[in-house]
């Protein structure tokens, strides 16, 4: 008999930690007849070891991944054949070797099913109670003061166990509440209040009940959740979303979306298959879908664009109040008064949502970080970030090298900082865009938390090469304080080196990459965005970008799109006149488009035309350039408005083909946009704006994706696409295209956002290499 | 040396823009050059307070005033002034801002091989001429020639010397509470500059409002010296600078409406089309001030009763809730919502992504 018996051991990497993993594995193996035990590693490790029949092993194995707890990720597993030692029975075994004293810090869980159902049963404590969570579920991150997460450590300490929850958790046999350090009951957790928005709190019996019916009457409310407060209103009426924007101060940027359940989600979008798993999973991001033709959405939730934005509820309140609306969906936007950040106390809700939101529901539950929620959308089939926060920070990623304790502060817009120890880059939650009053201050709370919980000693602190970044001054602060080299990485480096990291590229090899975005400050102090680099760690060369041309205005131009296609045509060679007519012809003149009209215009071309204006490669310029001239966008109020209406706009459209050649500039390639403007302005009364739109991204990325071949001759690996334009289909498939035929392939990020959410992990894999060097 | 200097490698026209550059530049490679004892005289301020003017003391509640400016402009001649008026403007008005009466002036005058001497006589009077209807001397100067393409065209050096009787007006004592008062439109003279060059030129309607600004801050400082705690002119960089500069030096946070702060709409138009913010645009004949709350209105009434029509209180000097904060100003726009009122910098650089 011991004959058949065979050990395995497996060490596990990934969300093992915080999530009911080794309750789980005990009670996995105890299923299967199994002995042995499970310990943990510390660094998020568990090592597990069994010993039993094979078939049983191997339907351990499976169970592993099938029956997990949900929010457990298995990253990482690594098996190997040990010798039976002929163990009896299945013990937890406390931790005593840890490799490390750091662990991965978990991220908020949405509400588990059995949670949910708990509430649902009369027959529970649990039962209409919103807070309710347990091993596999609820918020951590969000309402931590420090590590390691226990009970003590976060905003749960205001709340002591009561006899039956204590019960609970002492309890070996309770999965989901064993040892859970989050669980709670009406008899002991948060409260939750109605008030005023001048601050009075209103008598309210059920505030679920009543919030769902201020909803229906059209009030907008604001509501707290797991890492800050939401405005939700009616989504279907166009009168509250029009009042919300208004209110908002807010003409066109897209409102997200909270539907009931996936059945009310295909009702109003088209999810691809698997769309309803990530909706539902523990991390239950907002996911962009393409809408449902003739769905009760209001048109004005995301004007001008073929795409909804859609969550499903991750709190029980949420749960409930989604059940009791008609509709079945709401807008669920963030609660923040445009140009702050979201709030997350009532101080904040009283002081910037005065105006915006009628009245507020909250728990009394203390948020510790700000998270917003998470943001991914499909680009070419594939699931990329644009928002990486809720569900998802502040995991960790594994550099392919050992890395100094680091920091680095990120980018401008939409941005988050990152820390890096042993071999782990730690970027932190979403944190927004730098320029907004108390968005630095935030970053610097964050980085510092990140610093001190898993005790750092920074030798390095990476900033952007950019003069004007406003986390330029922490960066220097930070390095001044820890007595830390400050190290400027430039951004398109960083790019690259974030989707390389991602890949886990070793230290010392060059790839290609593809970096297009908006705007990063170049080594010559011009404006990059379309960019094919050939880059390592330590170093890079600029192969190829768009062809150079001037922005009237600077920033300016990415607010008037129109600005922008001024500065393209002075640099196709076409005159103030010829610019000005054609201007004149599409209708560009008038005030909505260009505010000042033809004196603007001309002022414009002026400023381009005697080299008073930056210069760029920017491919967010130019693709706004393009859909200025096609009529698609004029005003930008939102990043990468522009061009996002025009891959919408690019939709069902004819590919004509055409591909910008590759002119030869100052030594590297550059790729002829003049030629592709003129292209567009023949075929703009011939052809259908979609397939001009379709022609045109796709042909940029076609020329794109020729130089980035000729680059990558004689190296390996993937071609990486990164920056912000990185999600865009047309472009990415374009890429491809061209790369196909050189038996090459393209890899956009997909654990990091490929836009300047990214940047700081990238920063501080450049900043470690030059260190090393 | 700071960060921000250390990645520095040559001298940009960013660093001579005047704005946030300029400062860095001056602070790190200049002031902090010289020693410590030396930034002003005993009794007096200097390096260590960079304001308008420094000061001598000369016995009891006197001061001497001293300043220096260069100055160029291209065009030489624009809507509503010339280089003359605006060095002798210029001049005058630094002694005004300490709270001081101009008495002298020193030029340095160096120009072009080749420059036309009737344009050379034309910067001259107008200089003189703006002096003299100031009651200001001219004592001394210097006066040189440097071969063709080694300069371009004329540059005035101007130094002048006041006389402080009384309390001068140091920008360090602005505190909480004091409010923002400007004297008029601002920006009209960088706008007039911008319009009348050649390669960017539109016919804006608006002169330059370069001028001395005596006939305003005499009479004020007569009146309400012990009111006025901070005075300054938004020359180069602008409104935004200055109260940037103000903040900083006293700790502070500066909100100001937008909404109550003169701008031609014009002017506002032209920067718009030009992507620069009105606020950044300079003035050479407007004055900033900070003053003690409960004399605000009444100082604004007495300054349009001396012509000043469009003076107005346009903001506020708090404490800063986070002393992370301080320095900062803020700006609530007409729209609504506040933004941070950056000070200028030289170049113009792109963030939005
Ligand atoms: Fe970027
Ligand atoms: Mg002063
Ligand atoms: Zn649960
Ligand atoms: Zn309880």
């Amino acid at each position: 008999m011991t004959k058949a018996r065979r050990a395995l051991r497996l060490r596990v990497a990934g969300i093992v930690q915080g999530v009911g993993f080794r309750p789980f594995i005990y009670r996995l193996a105890v299923s299967r007849g199994l002995s042995g035990y499970v310990v943990n590693l510390g660094g998020s490790e568990v090592e597990i070891y069994v010993e039993g029949q094979p078939s049983q092993l191997a339907s351990f194995i499976e169970g592993l991944y099938r029956e997990r707890p949900p929010p457990a990720r298995i990253e990482e597993l690594e098996i190997e054949e040990a010798e039976p030692q002929g163990l009896d029975g299945f013990t937890i075994r406390r931790s005593e070797r840890r490799k490390s004293r750091r662990s991965m810090i978990p991220p908020d869980f949405g509400i588990c099913r059995d949670c949910l159902r708990e509430i649902h049963d009369p027959s529970t404590r649990f039962h209409g109670y919103y807070w309710n969570s347990c091993a596999w579920c609820g918020p951590r991150f969000s309402m931590m003061y420090t590590v390691p997460y226990d009970r003590e450590n976060t905003a749960m300490r205001q709340y002591p166990l009561c006899r039956e929850c204590r019960r609970d958790y002492e309890d070996p046999g309770n999965l989901r509440r064993f040892h859970a350090q989050g669980i709670s009951c009406p008899r002991c957790g948060p409260r939750t209040h109605v008030y005023t928005m001048d601050g009075r709190r209103l008598d309210v019996e059920d505030p679920v009940e009543w919030a769902a019916e201020r909803i229906e009457e059209g009030y907008i409310l604001a509501i707290k959740g797991v890492g800050g407060f939401h405005l939700a209103a009616l989504a279907s009426r166009d009168d509250v979303v029009e009042e919300l924007r208004r209110r908002k101060r807010r003409p066109s940027k897209p409102f997200a979306l909270m539907a009931r359940d996936c059945g009310v989600v295909q009702a109003i979008a088209e999810p691809p298959p698997g769309a309803c798993e990530v909706l539902e999973s523990a991390e239950r991001p907002i996911l962009l879908l393409p809408k449902r033709p003739g769905s009760p959405v209001s048109e004005l939730v995301a004007p001008g664009l073929d795409t909804i934005g859609v969550m499903l509820p991750y709190t029980g309140f949420q749960a409930l109040l989604l059940e009791r609306v008609r509709d079945g969906f709401l807008i669920m936007t963030s609660g923040n008064e445009t140009g702050y950040p979201m709030c997350t106390t009532l101080e904040c809700v009283f002081t910037h949502l005065r105006g915006i939101a009628d009245y507020v529901v909250a728990h009394d539950r203390e948020i510790v970080h700000r998270v917003d929620d998470s943001v991914l959308r499909y680009t070419d089939g594939e699931l990329v970030f644009l928002r990486r926060a809720r569900g998802y920070a502040p995991m960790w990623l594994y550099a392919p090298m050992e890395l100094p304790d680091m920091v680095a502060v990120g980018a401008e817009l939409q941005t988050a900082g990152a820390v890096a120890f042993e071999d782990k880059v730690v970027p932190t939650q979403y944190i927004g865009d730098m320029d907004e009053p108390g968005q630095v201050e935030e970053l610097e709370r964050e980085l510092r938390w990140f610093i001190e919980v898993y005790s750092l000693k920074p030798r390095v602190v990476a900033v952007d090469m950019h003069p004007g970044y406003h986390n330029r001054g922490l960066a220097a602060r930070l390095a001044d304080e820890y007595g830390a080299e400050l190290v400027e990485v430039q951004h398109h480096h960083a790019h690259a080196a974030a989707a390389m990291l991602e890949d886990r590229v070793p230290p010392g090899e060059k790839r290609a990459a593809i970096t297009i975005d908006g705007t990063g400050y170049g080594t010559d102090a011009t404006v990059w965005g379309g960019e094919v680099l050939v880059a390592r760690y330590s170093s890079f060369t600029r192969a190829a970008s768009l062809y150079p041309f001037r922005l009237p205005g600077g920033d300016a131009a990415a607010k008037w799109p129109v600005k922008a296609l001024i500065g393209l045509m002075q640099a196709s060679g076409l005159d103030e006149e010829e610019t000005l007519s054609i201007l004149r012809r599409r209708g560009l003149l008038s005030r909505d488009r260009l505010p000042h009209g033809e004196a603007e215009a001309r002022v414009s071309y002026r400023l381009a035309a005697s080299g008073r204006a930056p210069i760029t490669t920017s491919m967010g310029r130019t693709l706004d350039a393009l859909a200025a001239l096609l009529g698609i966008a004029w005003r930008r109020d939102y990043e990468g408005e522009p061009a996002m209406r025009l891959e919408a706009a690019a939709r069902g459209g004819r590919d004509h083909g055409y591909t910008p050649r590759l002119l030869s500039l100052d030594g590297r390639l550059v790729v002829d946009t003049p030629g592709l403007l003129h292209w567009v302005i023949e075929n703009l009364d011939r052809l259908p704006t979609r397939d001009i739109a379709a022609t045109v991204q796709r042909g940029l990325g076609r020329a794109l994706g020729e130089a980035a071949a000729r680059a990558a001759r004689g190296l390996d690996g993937p071609v990486y696409i990164a920056g912000g334009a990185a999600v865009n289909t047309p472009i990415v498939q374009g890429i491809r295209e061209a790369l196909r035929g050189h038996g090459l392939e393209a890899q956009v990020p997909r654990r990091l956002p490929p836009g300047d959410g990214g940047i700081a992990a990238g920063q501080l894999l450049v900043a470690a290499a030059r260190l090393e060097e | 040396m700071t960060w921000y200097v250390r990645l520095w490698k040559f001298i940009t026209l960013a660093h001579g823009s005047g704005g946030k550059e300029t400062e860095e530049l001056v602070k790190n490679l200049i002031v902090h050059s010289v020693p410590p004892e030396l930034w002003k005289v005993e009794g007096g301020t200097g390096l260590d307070i960079l304001d308008d003017a420094a000061l001598i003391p000369a016995g009891e509640n006197r001061y001497i005033a001293v300043t220096v400016d260069t100055y160029t402009v291209k065009p030489i001649f624009f809507p509503g002034g010339d280089l003359g008026r605006l060095a002798a403007s210029g001049t005058i008005n630094d002694l005004l801002m300490v709270g001081a009466r101009p008495l002298a002036v020193l030029d340095g005058v160096v120009v072009e091989e080749g420059f036309p001497i009737e344009d050379f006589k034309k910067v001259m009077e107008s200089f003189i001429r703006t002096l003299a209807e100031e009651r200001v001397a001219l004592v001394g100067g210097d006066f040189k020639v440097m071969p063709k393409g080694q300069l371009d065209g004329i540059v005035i050096a101007s130094m002048g010397i006041g006389m402080v009787e009384g309390k001068p007006i140091v920008d360090t004592e602005i505190r909480p509470g004091d409010k923002i008062i400007v004297s008029g439109y601002l920006g009209d003279h960088g706008a007039a500059i911008l319009a009348a060059q050649q390669s960017i030129g539109v016919d804006l309607g608006v002169e330059s409002d370069v001028k001395p600004l005596t006939g305003l801050m005499l009479p004020l400082l007569e009146r309400y010296r012990g009111s006025i705690h901070g005075a300054g002119d938004p020359t180069r960089g602008g409104l935004a600078m200055l109260l940037n500069n103000w903040a900083e030096k006293t700790k502070t946070v500066i909100v100001v409406d937008e909404s109550r702060t003169p701008v031609r709409p014009q002017v506002r138009e032209y920067a718009e089309m030009l992507g620069v913010d009105p606020f950044s645009l300079a003035s050479e004949g407007a004055a900033v001030l900070a003053v003690e709350p409960s004399k605000a209105e009444e100082i604004v009434e007495y300054m349009h009763s001396l012509g000043f029509k469009e003076a107005a209180i346009i903001g506020e000097v708090y404490e800063p809730k986070d002393p992370r904060h301080a320095g900062r100003v803020l700006l609530k726009s007409v729209t609504g919502g506040v933004r941070i009122l950056e000070p200028p910098s030289g170049e113009l650089v792109p963030r939005i992504c």
